[in-house]
């Protein structure tokens, strides 16, 4: 997994809108980093997640996978407070509790392409920012697509 | 730094709520009983209550003398959890079913329920996982479950078929069906005939082809795919620009629970706009089969007959919406259909030959129909820029929530809307999956009203209407209690006499209706139930609501057991 810098960071911390109590009272969504999911010989994809302490933030808080399927998360939580995740997850969301200095995964199975988000479900977690995005690229299946020539997209 | 904390693996969500996780077995359901569905009253087992559409309840408990003592028996709430798509515009649109007391019931967000039927007690629970992103031109919403052969069928907002066991909720098979990318998405109550799956294409904003498909019940392989749009070379395809690309984006989509003859073998589907919906110019002719009625043979997927509603539709008039079958006195399979433009259409549905039609709505200004069906459009945007007033509106003097009929009067009971629109034509290129309407709309905010009318089919006369401020909105349901029951956009759930249109009762639910009630008993009581929940489309047939609560409870009422 890697992440991924820009300029981007930069003004959000300029604007103090990247951390908790700045600008705003929390810290914006979709304001962490970007990480990429890697695809296992088994065809799971794993990922690892952290909430770093006091930031309220799933870091990375966007994490691609290159098509939907079988997840793995390992969900790390560094923070002095207990968090939870309620993730999707075809048939169910699924649900951890997660104490402080606390660690657990969870498995997913996603469609794609598409996005979607989870959070943390406990008190305002998920609007201080414990709101994060899992993306997934892709196609889909070619018996699902329109009888009709390649068509322009945005 | 001491080692982690152990928090162990997510478990899925529902094993910290009551939710049991089995249902009781319930008697199979297969293409034999559905088409005697009418003989098992305290059943509801299709989408319409039987393949004719009629959405008819024979059970009398509740009638024009006990009405007035009914009662909440139990209530039921989705509820939502995190970030969903269409979270503005999520709405509780389904029919529920009804197997042996087992109510499987979808809601908005994907999900799937087994309710115990007596009790409100949630057996279990599905939720497919649909993407935040994905493209609905009309809210987070679902109209229902298809239940036989020991399973449940959902058609989901990513357009994935997906089987369910039927006693324990868990995945059987998951087909994907359509292409999120190309902008399309799924909405539609699934439909079993024979061995079949029956399900149809949403997207008509967004310029994809128009389908209907067919699934193999047990093993969800396609059986075959019916595109409503012919390619260049196809019957109909004359109806297209000779060298445009129109035809590839032309609409035409499925998003109704067609009706079926199982004599005929017929599928009667309804089918969705033209895409760009408001620009004709950029598709000059007919439009095959943009707003028609298409009569396909369940067992190839061949069109047998089309009637058009609204050729080279320039007003959004999708003809989605349901084909009530029933026969004349003298034995005539007809077909009856309430037309998003405003007129009322009776077929003979054995070559779709035009028997009667005239006008339901009040105002119609976009155009009109003469008695022998000869189309005369008056009013449409044409012009680049120009704003042009027309009714009904885009949502039609009748969307897709369903009318209802009554053996006992022979009279069909229609919710309608009386509400117009502007459109101001807005030419774009199209891009795959962004919104292609070619116009910019406005729907009015106000000069709207409703009512519920009674029409005699064979006549075309209007014996009686339940006029009300707002537009209808949500289903009829007729029983043979001599019931006709509607929803408000206001929340109130209403039984009107099926004689005289005169109220006879009424429950406000807290939430506006956009859902198809439907009636079930078990060990002798009758129940009427009615998924509430005002949203959806909300903008484009009735914007002086938006901001109305919203809900997602489903209602269930009985008499009182002493």
């Amino acid at each position: 997994m890697t992440a991924t810098d820009s300029d981007r960071e930069s003004e959000l911390h300029a604007a103090g809108l990247d951390g908790q109590n700045r600008t705003a009272l929390g810290r914006l969504l979709g304001t962490g980093g970007i990480g990429y999911a890697e695809e296992g010989s088994d065809g799971v994809m794993r990922a690892t997640v952290r909430i770093p302490e006091d930031q309220l933030v799933w870091e990375p808080s966007i994490l691609v996978f290159p098509h939907g399927g079988e997840i793995e998360l390992t969900l790390i939580n560094d923070d002095k407070n207990t968090h939870c995740a309620v993730l999707p997850n075809n048939g169910d969301p699924k649900i951890i509790w997660m104490v402080n200095h606390s660690k657990g995964t969870a498995r997913l199975n996603l469609g794609g392409p598409g996005t979607y988000y989870y959070g943390s479900t406990t008190g305002n977690d998920e609007g201080r920012g414990l709101t994060a995005a899992l993306v997934f690229g892709g196609e889909v299946p070619d018996s699902a697509k329109l009888d009709r020539p390649p068509q322009p997209r945005p | 730094m001491t080692d982690y904390v152990d928090a162990g693996e997510a478990v899925p969500h529902k094993t910290l709520s009551a939710v049991k996780g089995q249902a009781p077995q319930v008697s199979n359901v297969d293409y034999e009983r559905i088409q005697n569905a009418a003989s098992e009253p305290h059943n509801w087992i299709t989408y319409y209550g039987t393949y004719d559409a009629q959405r008819h309840s024979r059970l009398d408990q509740i009638n024009k003398d006990t009405v007035k003592r009914l009662s909440p028996a139990w209530v039921f709430q989705a509820g939502s959890t995190g970030l969903h798509s269409g979270s503005s515009t999520y709405s509780f649109e389904a029919s529920p079913l009804v197997v042996d007391g087992v109510m499987f019931v979808s809601g908005p967000e994907g999900k799937v329920w087994a309710i115990d039927g007596k009790t409100g007690e949630e057996l279990w629970r599905y939720k497919h996982a649909s993407p935040y992103d994905v493209s609905l031109c009309c809210g987070n919403v679902n109209r229902g479950v298809a239940v036989g052969h020991g399973k449940v069928y959902m058609y989901t907002l990513n357009a994935h078929l997906i089987a369910l066991d039927a006693e324990t909720g868990d995945l059987v098979w998951d087909v994907t069906n359509g292409d999120v990318r190309a902008g399309e998405s799924g909405s539609v109550a699934p439909l079993i005939v024979k061995d079949k799956v029956i399900v149809g294409s949403a997207g008509g904003e967004f310029g994809v082809r128009g389908h209907l498909d067919a699934f193999d019940a047990q093993t969800g392989e396609r059986q075959w795919r019916c595109y409503t749009v012919p390619k260049p070379g196809e019957p109909g395809s004359e109806t297209w620009p000779d060298d445009g690309e129109a035809w590839q984006r032309g609409g035409a989509n499925c998003w109704i629970t067609p009706s079926y003859d199982p004599e005929l073998e017929l599928l009667f589907q309804g089918t969705g706009n033209p895409a760009p919906d408001f620009d004709g110019g950029v598709r000059e002719g007919d439009n095959l089969y943009t707003d028609s009625t298409v009569a396909i043979d369940v067992n190839t997927g061949e069109i047998r007959w089309h009637y058009q509603f609204t050729p080279h539709d320039l007003w959004d008039y999708d003809s989605t919406m349901e084909n009530l079958l029933f026969d004349a006195p003298d034995g005539r399979k007809l077909l009856a259909h309430a037309d998003k433009n405003g007129y009322f259409f009776v077929l003979d549905r054995t070559n779709g030959e035009l028997v009667r039609v005239f006008p339901f709505v009040d105002r119609i200004t976009w155009g009109d129909i003469s008695p022998d069906g000869k189309v005369t459009p008056k009013v449409y945007p044409d012009e680049e820029g120009v704003p042009v007033h027309f009714w009904p509106g885009p949502a039609g003097g009748k969307e897709w929530t369903h009318m209802a009929y009554s053996p006992n009067t022979g009279l069909i009971y229609v919710p309608v809307q009386e509400v117009g629109a502007t459109a101001t034509r807005r030419r774009r290129e199209f891009k795959e999956s962004i919104p292609y309407w070619g116009a910019g709309v406005a729907v009015d905010l106000d000069d709207h009203y409703g009512f519920v009318a009674a029409i005699d089919p064979l006549t075309g006369e209007e014996k009686w209407r339940w006029r009300n401020e707002y537009p209808m909105c949500a289903s009829t349901l007729t029983t043979a209690g001599g019931l006709v029951f509607q929803g408000t956009p206001t929340g109130e759930f209403v039984a009107l006499d099926e004689q005289t249109g005169e109220k006879l009762w009424s429950f406000q639910c807290g939430s506006g209706h956009h859902s198809s009630p439907m009636s079930y008993s078990i060990d002798g009581r009758q129940y009427i139930a009615v998924p509430t929940g005002w949203g959806g489309w909300v903008e484009g047939f009735l914007p002086g609501l938006l901001g109305a609560a919203a809900g997602d409870a489903l209602f269930v009422f009985a008499l009182p057991e002493n």
